[in-house]
């Protein structure tokens, strides 16, 4: 990267509330969701409280009436990040979120009208909100973001694609600054599959490994001197198909940043924190209370929190992001005077 | 473009062929695609027809790794293989000779046929060996298909920006390459008909139970379609070094979001304009000079008046000395692959100066008629071609490429 990013601006929904000041102290509370393969089995699971008084202002919004809890996440993130800015220099603003599944919930239920009713009973209504874009769509809609705006998929690494997206959106002085967030929504669906895939498992003293949805994000801008918060290095692509190649791009990835740089704890409650421990020698400078598995949200979470650890004491902090799925990046974010 | 961006290799599985030359072949004879859907039911839906792709062989793979490759992954390595070889960096073996190569990539729906196949057994409370499918729908899964079956690693991002997509993943990996961040990128997009997305786009009542008849003024929806295409993307540097041929140049790319409406675009197509404009503006030419256009041309009601005119203002004076047709009536509507498929086009018809005619075009919509591609027009001028698309959510991009004069 020729060019730091500043980071101007910050939002967060997760279950432990909405904002920063949530993101960073509150506290989670379980809820038992059945399998939907066998409703007598449950597994605990954070959720977002949609009761909350912060999205009632967006339950006006035409966009947002048949929308799904995603695209209320995702819009109420991007609103506190664009807090601070001037409302005039909104529509230079890009846009660019990351996704593991998306609209999960909605493609869940369009698809399951399809099975029980046929394919005659399917929803009109439904169909355009199982898009990637929709909820990127709105966002934009909503608050209104005249830029360019991009939804991106994948595992956590999406996050680092996203960022990296930023940095180009602003190189080629497409947007004078960039809102990158991510955001998932859970569906007890993705309970099925996570038990598909061995990871709903009581491990003993381990963090387990709880589902959890919500939303984050930064707005990003060039770096100028006197911004405090700046993100100086971008890494991704490091692939892997087992969890022996995981340890090995695992190592390649950090062998791109300065040795021993403190470490920002990113995996907890999946299999990734055992190569996280090992490749990090435990050298965390700071670790954060578990929220939960919410893929690109979690990964943009563990963003704000490692930015909010920053101080003349702890100037530089690598972050890794430990894709689950095909690979593995990271990025290192310092506190300038 | 800060550093400029030239194409160096192409590759596509459509509805009409399993390579560039058999797609190429067909469009300018004027054939379609259009056939029944045999690969799931559609008895409950209104239209039974889209244009389906003939999965080419992937050679040295066992009957049991083909069957754990989504069917998006079956279109999208030949494809991607085609592009290599067309720039001289695949080895006898299937394999890049670039172990790290950059992909941008485009889809909307992924492995979603998986993903049908999961939620079809856990509703039924069967829940064994249901890992496959329960993995294997995500998008990076076919990129992890692609990276393995090229044997190449190296970042990889995935755009989903509904039917825009495949324009912005070409877009994107310009961008990369002009800024620096990488001397050579894959693009592309790949897509693969689903019975969850077909039933959407038919309850929608978007597709057509007729012929599809784009910038026809009777036009009475899309034709489903799916496939795969992509672009090798390089420095003219990177190209010289390796002694590689540049087909054309990368001249501009243009995006933005029309916030009209979640699924129509704002009627006088605006946005898209302005997009187009960002596309001109960054090639440093003006519209007139812009020989083709592929347009997105669905043949939808909402989106093809839109779009004419769009291309209308964007032309200004120029319209009747400049060609446009949408492939969508021969191909179909590849949704996240659109966008590169028919950037493959553009490219084709800019270095062959031949012109994809306007299929099932009976009575013109005024706004674009002089525009539009007749079966009688075989070649133009053509200096410059382009390629549109606009998608669910307001996503608009526009590619120009370019003649390449070194």
């Amino acid at each position: 990267m020729k060019t730091d990013l500043a980071i101007i601006g910050q939002g967060a929904v997760s279950p432990a509330g909405v904002g920063l000041d949530a993101l960073l102290h509150g506290k989670t509370v379980e809820t038992m969701v059945p399998f939907v393969s066998r409703p007598d089995h449950q597994w605990p699971v954070y959720r977002v409280n949609l009761a909350d008084a912060a999205f009632a202002r967006w339950q006006k919004e035409p966009r947002l009436r048949r929308a799904s809890p995603i695209s209320y996440f995702l819009v109420e993130a991007a609103s506190q990040a664009l807090a601070d800015l001037e409302p005039a220099k909104r529509g230079q603003t890009g846009l660019v979120v990351a996704f593991s599944t998306g609209c999960l919930a909605y493609s869940r239920r369009f698809f399951e009208d399809i099975i029980a009713r046929g394919q005659k009973s399917a929803s009109p209504a439904l169909f355009p909100e199982t898009v990637f874009n929709s909820p990127v769509s709105h966002v934009a809609a909503t608050l209104q973001l005249e830029g360019a705006a991009y939804a991106l998929a994948g595992d956590e690494t999406a996050w680092v694609a996203a960022l990296k997206t930023a940095w180009l959106w602003l190189e080629q002085e497409r947007a004078n600054q960039v809102l990158v967030l991510s955001a998932e929504e859970f569906d007890s669906a993705s309970l099925d599959a996570y038990r598909q895939a061995g990871w709903l498992k009581e491990t003993g003293t381990k963090q387990r490994f709880i589902p959890s949805e919500g939303a984050a994000g930064l707005l990003v801008r060039k770096a100028v001197p006197g911004d405090q918060k700046i993100i100086s290095q971008l890494e991704d692509g490091f692939i892997y198909r087992s969890p022996a190649q995981a340890l090995s791009a695992g190592q390649r990835c950090l062998q791109q940043f300065k040795p021993d740089l403190p470490c920002f704890q990113n995996a907890q409650g999946n299999w990734l924190a055992d190569v996280e421990n090992k490749l990090t020698g435990n050298r965390f400078a700071s670790s954060a209370s578990y929220l939960g598995e919410a893929v690109t949200a979690s990964t943009a979470w563990n963003a704000l929190r490692a930015a909010a650890c920053l101080s003349s004491s702890c100037r530089r902090l690598l972050v890794p992001v430990w894709g689950r799925t095909h690979q593995i990046g990271a990025w290192q974010v310092e506190f300038a005077e | 473009m800060k550093r400029p961006v030239v194409v160096t290799g192409l590759g596509a599985v459509t509805p009409l062929g399993t390579t560039i030359s058999a797609s190429w072949e067909a469009l300018i004879a004027g054939r379609d695609a259009e056939a029944p859907v045999e690969i799931f039911d559609t008895s409950g839906c209104r239209c039974h027809r889209a244009a389906v792709a003939s999965l080419p062989p992937l050679p040295g793979l066992s009957p049991k790794a083909l069957s754990r490759l989504p069917r998006a992954s079956r279109l999208a390595i030949p494809a991607a293989r085609e592009a290599l070889a067309a720039a001289g960096l695949l080895g006898p073996d299937g394999k890049c000779l670039l172990p790290i190569l950059p992909l941008s990539l485009s889809t909307t729906a992924g492995g979603m046929a998986f993903g049908e196949d999961f939620l079809r057994n856990i509703l039924a409370r069967k829940c064994s060996r249901l890992l496959g499918p329960a993995a294997r729908y995500l998008p990076e899964q076919q990129v992890l298909d692609l990276q393995q079956a090229l044997g190449i690693e190296g970042p990889s991002t995935i755009i989903a920006n509904a039917c825009a997509s495949g324009a912005n993943a070409i877009g994107h990996a310009a961008e990369m390459v002009s800024s620096g961040l990488t001397d050579c990128v894959l693009a592309g997009g790949f897509e693969a008909l689903t019975e969850l997305v077909f039933v959407g786009f038919d309850c929608l009542q978007a597709t057509t139970t007729e012929r599809c008849r784009p910038f026809d003024l009777h036009r009475s929806g899309l034709l489903l379609g799916e496939g795969a295409a992509f672009l090798l993307l390089e420095t003219p540097q990177h190209a010289l070094e390796r002694a590689a041929r540049p087909l054309c140049l990368l001249s501009g790319y243009g995006h933005g979001t029309d916030f009209f409406h979640l699924t129509q675009p704002q009627p006088i197509g605006s946005i898209l304009t302005n997009v187009m404009q960002q596309a001109a503006r960054q090639a440093n030419i003006k519209p007139s000079e812009i020989g083709y256009i592929n347009a997105h041309g669905t043949a939808t009601p909402v989106n093809d008046g839109a779009e004419a005119k769009s291309y209308r203002n964007f032309l200004n004076g120029a319209l009747e000395q400049t060609r446009i047709s949408s492939t969508k009536a021969a191909i179909g509507h590849a949704l996240g692959a659109a966008g590169s498929i028919e950037a493959v086009f553009a490219i084709q018809t800019l270095t062959s100066r031949k012109l994809p005619p306007q299929l099932n075009l009976h009575t013109p919509l005024p706004d674009i008629a002089p525009a539009l591609v007749t079966e009688s027009q075989s070649s133009c001028r053509l200096d410059h071609t382009m390629s549109v698309n606009l998608g669910f959510g307001g996503s608009n991009a526009a590619l120009l490429f370019s003649r390449n004069e070194n």
